[in-house]
């Protein structure tokens, strides 16, 4: 099922499971030794039965069938359990592992993800996929080894016997159970494709309709949409059901066969017996063992019609792990020469310059940013506007090291910050626009500044962030869960939080990534002022959508395709730019 | 079985040929289980394979009739759940409709979008699986029971009493499986949504620098997780196992029962075989019943939530879709209003009624609170552009909605020249209306075709002129595909303001008089709000609009204003008659004034 892969991506299925080969052998042969009790419990029923109807003197004579017709009956579902167990066990076991590898790719480019994605939806998507994988595992390779177990060993028990009959049981089992359903699937390949088609043309077309459900209300086109809309879901219904149908006439043939195959086995038990090669006794037990082995096979055959439904989740996931070869990370072509191990430099005021910064996207020919040059002195506030698509979160990318300047050099105190290896060095906090709440605490979500943070402290940044008020109206204070508190939480009360995280941070330069966009004025203010009250002294850089706040700023700076278009204080900027007066109007009334 | 499913349509006739089919299917194990019984004790006795020839064949014939039965109750289960899924599916979306565009964005549309796809479908292979197996529990259950009385009474009486005693454990066992699972719920959840959540949340970690440590926490939480689920799942393979150990168990004391009668003389060899075959036969029904039921759990809460948004107060019978006939008498009706439609339908009807009038709305929210409350208002005919102003959560869009008759109010009026705002007024209405939402979707198609949306038979001519109106020239000239270039989802990702020109673009090819705008610049960058706001100017003249935004410079622009707080109605008056009454209005442009405070004299 994994036909192309790149020779850098390992598959997702086969190095999973060699990681826990004896847990994976454990179950597949629980497996077979539950199957193993269900037909050995049919086996020596048959035989006793058998035996008892000779009329035996004696109780004890069949004593031991008795007591093994017991033992089976009783274990056959002991060992089911646990069969249950250890494979679900051995399973999470390797979900765990793949959700650590799925972490470990997406990480380096989390931001990139989120651009290209913006929704964020993708990620929701992986991590359903790998829930999805624990499927292939539980209802696909198990099974079906446990089928190929099976058979191997019915086949060499026959063998052992009659080696002619073992060779055609082999032939026929095998090419009714194995060859057949694979067959099948291959043949409706076509069905496949053409049923996820349609569903994913009637998934575009609700999506359609819902999202946009107040335009086709207005335009009077509801009834057609309606029209449209049941005609589409017929048409997915339909191939839905020719592909149900197909499934369900290989399955009425698979019993049949199996029906055939018993009578095969019986009529050879009987020529064996009557050859004397064993007792009469056998042929009962030989026709009912067929019922619960042949089943147990039929099984593996349903197991192989659904090799293909975990294709997508297969191959969603080799493409984000492709995709974070090709965007590798920024290199570090050498530990940084910093004094010190640089984890250590203090959080004292330092300043950010960008000298003649250009950078284009990997395959573009244009340049994203363009000669770029901008002096952050330390402890001054900087605003940076522009329409979308100028290049703001490109640039912001680019101080915090995400991305590497094409020609140019961004340095902080010194020190470029491409050379600043991990994360914990770069001096950069950041608030952006949709800050993240974590399903934990209020005071869980805080600590992750800094998680060595002592509840004090804790508690002095909330304050900080002018969530004193709010606190006091939770009855759980800061131990409040995120999640309970559900939408309670407004807009502008999500930024509080992040922003008490970033003061918990405690770093020298601050990026502020339109915190504000969405708020209400009153809002936007009472929280602008709270921020630049609590962020006093630092280094911001301050990405914004409009003109509150600058006032107070030292230098203002709009970008407009990659370059740097008008630049200055507010009261320069008021005095020789025209185009500056007419946006300040905007936000003044 | 759940009692809500016998009112679909259909069920019943369903469930009779099922039944009919659950009685032959039994018919066909007992024949099966007496031929094979017959032919291996002949052969046992020394019987040539020319004697065991008709009971084999009878045997053959016997088990194709079997699985043929089971092929015809999928067959026949099948095509009544593919029946009624696609009736719900359909019935579904024109609740939705019906339900309006405020109630699906309150329910989650995506979850919506799912639940009509997905939920539909696991709910058809639940209804079909429960139809089945409670049939067959029924009736081949009882069948082969009365079978095996026939044949031996001891092995008839162990069965039967093992019967309750392995129902009795699933369902004990079922039960403290669910009380625990409920037990650790919230704990559960917490650890189950932890990797969705971290990589939510990665681009936040990575701004904190922790995302290169939170590896660990993912393998570690993972890991508890995966203690935590096997310990739930130890008590909840217990009930399967219930199934399991009890069935084969007593196939096991069946066995052996026979055993110790042969040997007394008590019955023969062919009736023991029998019922030795028919002992596994008659536990699987109900084993097949309890590994299925787990599987179809998701289905039946599918169920439950189709229920919920197709409206319980409906009678059952309404499931089915009568309403294919009124949709097409719908579509009828609109394209005979087409020709009488003019630009300006309220200016025709110049009554003394006020041309727009609300008469004490009310809209509650979720948990009690109101959303809208006591709305009373008039505009006269020269109130032509109308602001709406109010911080978040004043209940501007809520209004909106009301006004576009896409919410309706739990009480008062909303009138139009006089007419209450239902059936055909409103449907007159919403034809004047164009709706502009703060963020305006854009269908997966063409620009043309998203600009068209309206009069689907304009002309590319009338569309780059509209394009050209809102701005937009520049850029579908830079299009490798001009107008015919694909966006929305899977096509070219246009940015918030270019989004909003489109959703300009297409009220002005519908010829709309009335234009709803919700909040249109509030999220865009201050140079394409001026831009965009010089645009819409020049667009709003000869048009009715109700723009609804907390960007108070819009509203200089305005005829009329209402200025909401709380879902109240605080004033109403022209931007010189609030500022003049020092309420409201007043507060909130002097708060926009403001500077803002920084309190940092010691800052530079």
């Amino acid at each position: 099922m994994r036909k192309t892969i790149d020779n850098r991506t390992k598959g997702w299925i086969l190095p999973h499971l060699r990681e826990h080969p004896w847990r994976f052998l454990a179950a597949s042969l629980a497996g077979l030794l539950a199957v193993a009790c269900a037909g050995a419990l049919l086996f020596t029923s048959g035989y006793l039965i058998s035996r008892s109807a000779l009329r035996p003197e004696n109780v004890l004579m069949v004593y031991v069938p008795i007591v093994l017709v017991r033992a089976f009956g009783f274990s056959k579902a002991v060992v089911q359990y646990l069969e249950r167990l250890v494979s679900h066990d051995t399973v999470l076991r390797i979900l765990s592992r793949m959700r650590v590898r799925l972490y470990r790719i997406i990480e380096p480019q989390a931001l990139q993800l989120h651009t290209r994605h913006r929704t964020g939806d993708l990620l929701g998507l992986l991590a359903e996929d790998i829930e999805q994988l624990q499927n292939v595992f539980l209802r696909l390779i198990l099974p079906a080894t446990t089928a190929v177990l099976i058979y191997g060993a019915g086949i060499i028990a026959l063998g052992l016997m009659d080696v002619r009959f073992a060779l055609w049981m082999a032939l026929y089992c095998g090419f009714w159970f194995f060859t057949v359903p694979v067959f099948a699937l291959f043949v409706s390949r076509r069905m496949r494709i053409s049923s996820k088609a349609q569903r994913s043309l009637a998934y575009r077309e609700l999506t359609d309709g819902i999202f946009g459900m107040s335009d086709w209300l207005l335009s009077g086109r509801m009834a057609s949409f309606l029209g449209d809309f049941s005609k589409r879901q017929a048409k997915m219904a339909e191939a839905d059901r020719r592909l149900r149908r197909s499934e369900w006439r290989i399955q009425w043939l698979t019993q049949c066969l199996i029906g055939g195959a018993i009578v095969l086995l019986t009529l050879w038990a009987a020529g064996q017996s009557a050859s004397g090669a064993f007792p009469p006794e056998w042929i009962a037990a030989c026709a009912l063992i067929g019922f619960a082995l042949l089943d147990a096979l039929a099984k593996a055959g349903e197991t192989v019609m659904r090799a293909t439904d975990y294709r997508d989740s297969v191959r969603r996931l080799q493409a984000v792990e492709q995709a974070g070869h090709q965007h590798p990370e920024p290199e570090h072509p050498e530990p940084a020469p910093v004094s010190g191990d640089g984890a250590a430099q203090p959080a004292a005021a330092s300043g950010l310059r960008l000298i003649n910064v250009s950078y284009r996207h990997p395959g573009s020919e244009a340049w994203t940013l363009e000669d770029i040059n901008l002096e952050v002195p330390a402890g001054s506030r900087v605003a940076l506007l522009g329409r979308s698509g100028a290049g703001k979160t490109t640039l912001l990318h680019l101080i915090q090291g995400e991305l590497t300047p094409d020609r140019g050099l961004i340095e902080t105190g010194g020190t470029p910050v491409s050379r600043m290896r991990s994360d914990q060095m770069r001096p950069f906090a950041v608030l952006n626009q949709q800050p993240y709440l974590f399903d934990t605490t209020l005071s869980g979500n805080i600590r992750l500044g800094r998680p060595d943070a002592t509840d004090e402290e804790v508690r002095e940044a909330a304050e900080m962030a002018g969530l004193g008020g709010l606190l006091a109206t939770l009855p759980d204070g800061l131990d409040t869960r995120v999640r309970e508190a559900g939408e309670r939480f407004s807009g502008g009360e999500r930024q509080r939080i992040a922003l008490a995280r970033v003061l918990l941070q405690d770093r020298p330069i601050v990026l502020l990534d339109e915190p504000t966009v969405g708020l209400d004025p009153l809002t936007e203010r009472a929280l602008l002022s709270t921020m630049f009250a609590a962020l006093r002294g630092r280094t911001l850089l301050w990405i914004t959508h409009h003109l509150i706040g600058m006032e107070h700023m030292d230098q203002i700076v709009f970008l407009d395709r990659g370059r740097i278009v008008m630049q200055g204080t507010h009261q320069q900027l008021m005095r020789e730019q025209e185009r500056y007066r007419r946006l300040y109007a905007l936000d003044r009334i | 079985m759940d009692k809500t499913l016998l009112s679909l349509r259909g069920i019943r006739p369903a469930m009779l040929v099922i039944g009919m089919l659950s009685l032959l299917q039994a018919l066909a194990i007992i024949g099966q289980a007496l031929s094979l019984a017959e032919a291996v004790t002949l052969l046992f006795q020394g019987g040539t394979a020319a004697e065991v020839l008709r009971p084999l064949i009878t045997f053959v014939a016997a088990w194709v009739a079997r699985h043929t039965a089971v092929w015809s109750q999928r067959l026949c289960a099948g095509r009544f759940a593919e029946r009624t899924g696609e009736t719900l599916r359909s019935k579904l979306a024109e609740r939705l409709f019906e339900r309006g565009p405020a109630h699906a964005a309150r329910t989650g549309s995506g979850r919506l979008v799912t639940l009509t796809l997905d939920g539909v479908d696991r709910f058809r292979s639940y209804l079909e699986l429960t139809v089945i197996r409670t049939t067959d529990m029924a009736l081949v259950t009882a069948l082969l029971l009365i079978a095996v009385y026939a044949l031996d009474v001891a092995s008839g009486l162990i069965l039967t009493f093992t019967m309750p005693v392995l129902i009795g454990f699933f369902v004990l066992l079922g039960y403290a499986a669910r009380r625990m699972a409920d037990r650790q719920y919230r704990s559960f959840q917490v650890l189950a949504q932890h990797f969705t959540d971290v990589l939510r949340g990665l681009a936040t970690l990575k701004f904190l620098g922790r995302s290169r440590d939170y590896a660990g926490v993912v393998e570690q939480v993972s890991d508890r997780y995966r203690t935590a689920t096997m310990r739930t799942l130890r008590v909840a393979f217990l009930s399967s196992f219930a199934l399991d150990f009890f069935s084969t168990l007593s196939v096991a004391f069946v066995a052996v029962g026979l055993g110790l009668r042969l040997i007394s003389g008590g019955i023969g060899l062919e009736a023991a075989l029998a019922v030795l075959l028919l002992a596994p036969e008659y536990f699987l029904p109900v084993r097949l019943f309890g590994s299925d039921y787990h599987a179809s759990l998701d289905g039946k809460e599918a169920w439950t939530a189709i229920r919920e948004v197709i409206g319980e107060t409906r009678a059952p019978d309404a499931f089915v879709g009568t309403s294919q006939a009124d949709g097409r008498s719908d579509a009828g009706r609109q394209v005979e209003d087409v020709p009488d439609r003019q630009p300006d339908h309220a200016a025709r009807s110049a009554t003394s009624a006020p041309w727009l009038e609300l008469s004490d709305i009310h809209v509650s929210g979720e948990g009690g609170m109101s959303r809208l409350s006591g709305i009373t208002a008039s505009l006269g005919h020269d109130h032509r552009k109308i602001g709406i102003v109010g911080m978040s959560g004043a209940g501007k869009t809520t209004l909106l909605n009301v006004l576009g008759g896409f919410l309706e109010p739990e009480s008062g009026q909303v009138r139009i020249a006089g007419l209450p705002l239902a059936g055909d007024a409103k449907r007159k209405w919403q034809q004047e209306l164009s709706l502009i939402p703060q963020r305006p979707y854009l269908f997966a198609a063409s620009i043309a075709d998203n600009v068209r949306f309206y009069e689907p038979e304009a002309s590319d001519e009338q569309v780059l002129q509209a394009l050209a109106d809102v701005g937009l020239a520049e850029l579908v000239a830079r299009l490798p595909h001009g107008i015919h270039e694909r966006i929305g989802d899977g096509g070219r990702a246009l940015s918030g303001g270019q989004a909003h020109r489109i959703a300009l673009a297409r009220a002005l090819v519908g010829r709309r008089s009335v234009w709803l705008l919700d909040e249109p610049t509030a999220h865009l960058d201050v140079e394409t709000e001026l831009e965009l706001k010089e645009t819409m100017l020049k667009l709003f003249e000869g048009r009715r609009v109700f723009l609804a935004t907390h960007r108070l410079h819009w509203m200089k622009e305005m005829d009329w204003i209402w200025v909401l707080k709380d879902g109240r109605l605080a004033e109403a008056g022209t931007h010189e008659q609030l500022l003049a009454r020092q309420g409201v209005y007043r507060s909130m442009m002097e708060a926009a004034m403001e500077e803002v405070e920084l309190g940092e004299e010691d800052h530079r």
